[in-house]
């Protein structure tokens, strides 16, 4: 902490290295606390590994990470969930053989205490009912609450996802794509939940649709061939030659 | 007479050469299984039975026809490996785009039927086949005498591995070969008919099985057995070497052949167990194997709707209510004999499915925990004295304690790696069984006195005893109950569901899976002691693996993943034994039979089919359980 500003997520020469090839290089960053920021780059530009490394879903070959100030370089997946450090995924992921309603409901039982809970029913805890039931109501799934969420539509899920993990309400919210695959009307509605989930966490998303992140991202890193680029607001990242030149050559390629 | 660490070398250099010899056996086999899973992700389970039909083959073509040796060291492979091909074509395409684990079902249940065939034609016993004139006698190399054929079979399986391996990684064929595994699309496209070379790729591996078989012919008995232990040995070696390198399972083959020569010489004892003992400290070491790079396949996308939901609590209790009279009340119409089997293998059948149905971790070792459970408790019973529920709460324990031994292993690889463990500990354990004092042996412990219960209830009474067993299955299957609804049973689903993605919202999916493995380890303890006491006796029968291939069986046939299912297929598996008795080995031909069944027709087993009938009938949205995760198998980045 050179500048003694605690980030709540900050690498520190971050590498991940796939038999030889480095999709993420030496990567220095830093997640602002209560920011929302994006993550933007071409295909293949490391972001998703970024996230995964992030996360503890991949081991970094080198480099360190930071978590409100502590090294958290070596913790599993769901320790980090329990740091309250939870994400989605690119490729939306739900548990299709639950309903829409036990999906959302399996999110709050941790936090209840409930999960060891070996012979006892949900149904006899009020308190994971009607928050289950809020946050049902609040992404509009209400009508869905008995469907199995795998025959739910592409864009349902990536809302239920949604739903899902901010039931964990989280202080640090890692989206990978969360409008990937949407149609024109879902994007607008997941982009306001967003910005209200953002209200009091900090946000880091991977989004190539650039309108969102215009409308979303406060900060903006431009992450190329497994390095940073770029990294500040909206205006200043897009009018400079060198991304533009980054986008373009792969639009190209 | 030299000696090398207080073994005569003579000795020393013998098992070693033995171990040399089944680490070729070891090495054709498990580097079959690899290139049959690299192209088709299936883990062939009748490669044992297919390695068998060669020696046997071998030795008909022989005794019935006057073909030699030589001959049929080239017919055997090309028939077994024609045949097979129609069962690719037939059977295994069906299988390519579902779980893994449904090739693994469909393959065992062909095994079984062939070695059942097998036994029932030529009987159980052993065959000898002569070495071939030209192989005949030996050389003395100074230290040791090297009988020819020997020699042969090493050299044979060497130039055989060595050139798989070469036609594989050095040639333009095996470049197509493997670019198909990575991406069968983009090869299409490039006009290669990838269906032709994934049929031909199956006949090659199994006609490299036959091919060993042939060549094993000499050296082993040929028996309609001879492949069905082997192949275990041959998984833990899969296990141990990773399937993902051509040259890790023929190195690694040979190695574990050394290994275990060496252990004869040195500490004979062990010399049966020592590959499984190898394969543990691997888990523990390097979980993907020594050859492995990656730990698992990319994870299948569930489809969609595949789910029981749960009945209201209203009606289960009703369910069960209705249950519990109808079993109190079977005596009078029913034996009572039978029910207290049916109820015992009912249980245990429910408790496998605890973690092959929710949590979608199929063991193909549960034997293990009945087995063991069983001798304890009737050591417990007859050599200690104890009373009934003590003994049986010592068999309980012990199967919770091996649970927890081979869980905490086996949970670090899942899908069919899973399976494969959890078949090579039980197999360590039968060892263990067969050569321990305390069991008895082939004899088994016998005359396990039944005692009185709690001091005051005589269990050699018949109506005490039927009235006990009862109590232990309705207790045992309520509590299955309460652990599926309960919270805990819904993270297990989840996870079986999305592993990544439970992990993600911060569960330790590894923990809940060990404990779901434990609880399941000791219900099939629960059942395995009672039986014990029921039965008056602990067994073989109950460790050896078809005991593992019978609960599969149960499960499958009546509905994984459901309630009720396991308890309809014990039922139904148990009164087949019964009634079908007098047909010997045929039974095990028809569950092979029902397995085939299973895998390709109904995959929901009995109730889930009726439960997707009832679905239908009513329309409300199916929402019945199938037996595994149907995936649509992901592309793998
Ligand atoms: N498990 C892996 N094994 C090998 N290479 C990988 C693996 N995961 C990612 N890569 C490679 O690393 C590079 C970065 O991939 P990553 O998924 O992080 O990109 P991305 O920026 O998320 O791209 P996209 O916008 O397409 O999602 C790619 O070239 C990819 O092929
Ligand atoms: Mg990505």
């Amino acid at each position: 902490m050179t500048d003694g500003a605690v980030y709540a997520l900050e690498t520190r020469d971050l590498s991940r290295e796939f038999g030889g090839f480095f999709a993420v290089n030496g990567v220095n960053f830093r997640l602002a606390r209560n920011s929302m920021h994006a993550v933007i780059g071409p295909n293949g530009a490391g972001k998703t590994t970024l996230f995964n490394l992030l996360t503890k879903f991949l081991p970094p070959s080198a480099g360190m990470i930071l978590h409100d100030g502590q090294d958290v370089t070596r913790l599993s997946m769901p320790a980090m969930a329990k740091r309250s450090v939870v994400r989605s995924f690119q490729i939306s992921a739900v548990f299709a053989g639950l309903t829409v309603r036990e999906n959302i409901e399996l999110a709050l039982l941790r936090e209840h205490g409930l999960a060891w809970n070996l012979l006892g029913r949900i149904a006899h805890h009020r308190r994971v009912l009607e928050r289950a039931d809020a946050l049902l109501e609040r992404f509009g799934l209400t009508d869905y609450a008995g469907t199995m969420a795998g025959s739910l539509s592409y864009g349902r899920k990536r809302v239920l996802e949604l739903a899902t993990t901010l039931a964990l309400e989280p202080s640090v919210l890692l989206l990978d794509e969360p409008m990937a695959g949407l149609g024109h009307e879902d994007i607008g509605r997941v982009t306001q939940l967003i910005r209200e989930a953002g209200k009091g966490r900090t946000v880091l998303l991977v989004e190539h649709n650039m309108n969102v992140v215009a409308e979303l991202a406060d900060t903006i890193t431009v992450m190329v061939r497994g390095e940073v680029l770029a990294q500040g607001s909206y205006a200043e990242v897009s009018s400079r030659a060198d991304v533009m030149a980054a986008y373009t050559g792969q639009a190209h390629e | 007479m030299t000696t090398i660490l207080g073994v005569p070398s003579a000795v020393l250099y013998g098992q070693l050469l033995l171990g040399l010899i089944n680490g070729a056996f070891y090495a054709m086999l498990s580097l079959g299984l690899a290139v049959i899973f690299g192209m088709m992700n299936i883990v062939n389970f009748a490669h044992g039975a297919q390695y068998m039909i060669g020696a046997m083959g071998a030795w008909l073509l022989l005794n019935y026809l006057g073909v030699g040796y030589w001959w049929a060291l080239i017919l055997a492979p090309l028939i077994v490996g024609a045949i097979s091909i129609v069962i690719e074509v037939l059977l295994l395409r069906r299988l390519y785009k579902l779980d893994h684990l449904y090739g693994m079902l469909l393959t065992f249940g062909l095994a079984l039927m062939v070695q059942g065939a097998f036994s029932n034609w030529f009987g159980s016993s052993g065959q000898p086949y002569t070495i071939p004139q030209a192989l005949m006698g030996g050389r003395n190399l100074g230290f040791m005498f090297l009988p020819n054929y020997r020699a042969w079979v090493i050299v044979t399986s060497v130039v055989i591995c060595l050139g798989t391996w070469y036609v594989i990684e050095r040639t333009k064929l095996g470049a197509y070969l493997r670019a198909a595994t990575e991406n069968p699309m983009l090869v299409q496209a490039f006009g290669i008919r990838v269906p032709r070379m994934i049929t031909l790729t199956y006949g090659a591996g199994v006609a490299l099985a036959a091919l060993a078989g042939v060549l094993a012919a000499p050296v082993y008995q040929v028996s309609p057995l001879m492949g069905a232990d082997l192949l275990i040995v041959v998984f833990a070696v899969v296990v141990i070497g990773g399937m993902g390198s051509i040259m890790g399972a023929i190195v690694t083959g040979f190695l574990v052949g050394i290994v275990e020569g060496l252990t004869k010489a040195f500490y004979p004892e062990a010399s049966t167990t020592v590959v499984f003992v190898v394969m543990a400290v691997v888990l523990l070491i390097r979980p993907a194997g020594l050859f492995g790079s990656k730990l698992e396949a990319a994870q299948g996308q569930p489809q969609s709707g595949l789910s029981a939901t749960a009945p209201s609590m209203r009606t289960q209790t009703l369910i069960f209510l209705a249950l519990a009279c109808c079993l109190a009340a079977a005596p009078l119409v029913v034996y009572p004999g039978f029910m207290m089997k049916a109820m015992i293998f009912a249980l245990f059948a429910c408790a496998f499915n605890l973690v092959a149905g929710y949590g979608r971790l199929v063991s193909f070792g549960h034997s293990m925990f009945l087995g063991s459970a069983g001798y304890v408790c009737g050591h417990a019973a007859k050599i200690w004295g104890l009373s009934p529920e003590l003994a049986i709460l010592a068999g309980t324990a012990t199967a919770a304690m091996l649970g927890l031994v081979t869980g905490w292993l086996a949970i670090r690889r899942s899908g069919i790696y899973f399976a494969m463990v959890t078949l090579a500990f039980a197999q360590m354990v039968y060892f263990v069984a067969l050569q321990a004092r305390f069991t008895g042996g082939e004899d088994g412990l016998q005359a396990v006195p039944r005692g009185m219960l709690f001091g005051l209830i005589d269990l050699s009474q018949p109506a005490n005893l039927y009235g006990f067993v009862l109590v232990i299955f309705l207790g045992g299957f309520f509590l299955i109950m309460r652990l599926v609804g309960s919270p805990f049973g819904r993270v297990l689903k989840a996870i079986s569901d999305h592993d990544v993605r439970a992990q993600s919202l911060g569960f330790e999916t590894n923990r809940y899976k060990l404990v779901a493995f434990v609880l399941s380890a000791a219900l099939a303890g629960l059942a395995g002691s009672t039986k014990a006491i029921v039965s008056q006796l602990a067994s073989l029968t109950d460790v050896h693996w078809s005991m593992s291939g019978e609960v599969l069986l149960m499960t499958f046939l009546g509905g994984v993943g459901t309630l009720y299912g396991p308890l309809v297929g014990a039922f139904i598996v148990v009164a087949m034994q019964n009634y079908l008795a007098a047909f010997g080995q045929w039974v095990t031909v028809i569950h092979g039979l029902i397995f085939v069944l299973c895998v390709l027709a109904f995959r929901r087993g009995i109730v889930g089919e009726l439960i997707e009938l009832w679905h239908r009938l009513r329309r409300t949205p199916p929402a019945a359980s199938a037996a595994l995760r149907e995936v649509v198998v992901a592309p793998q980045e």
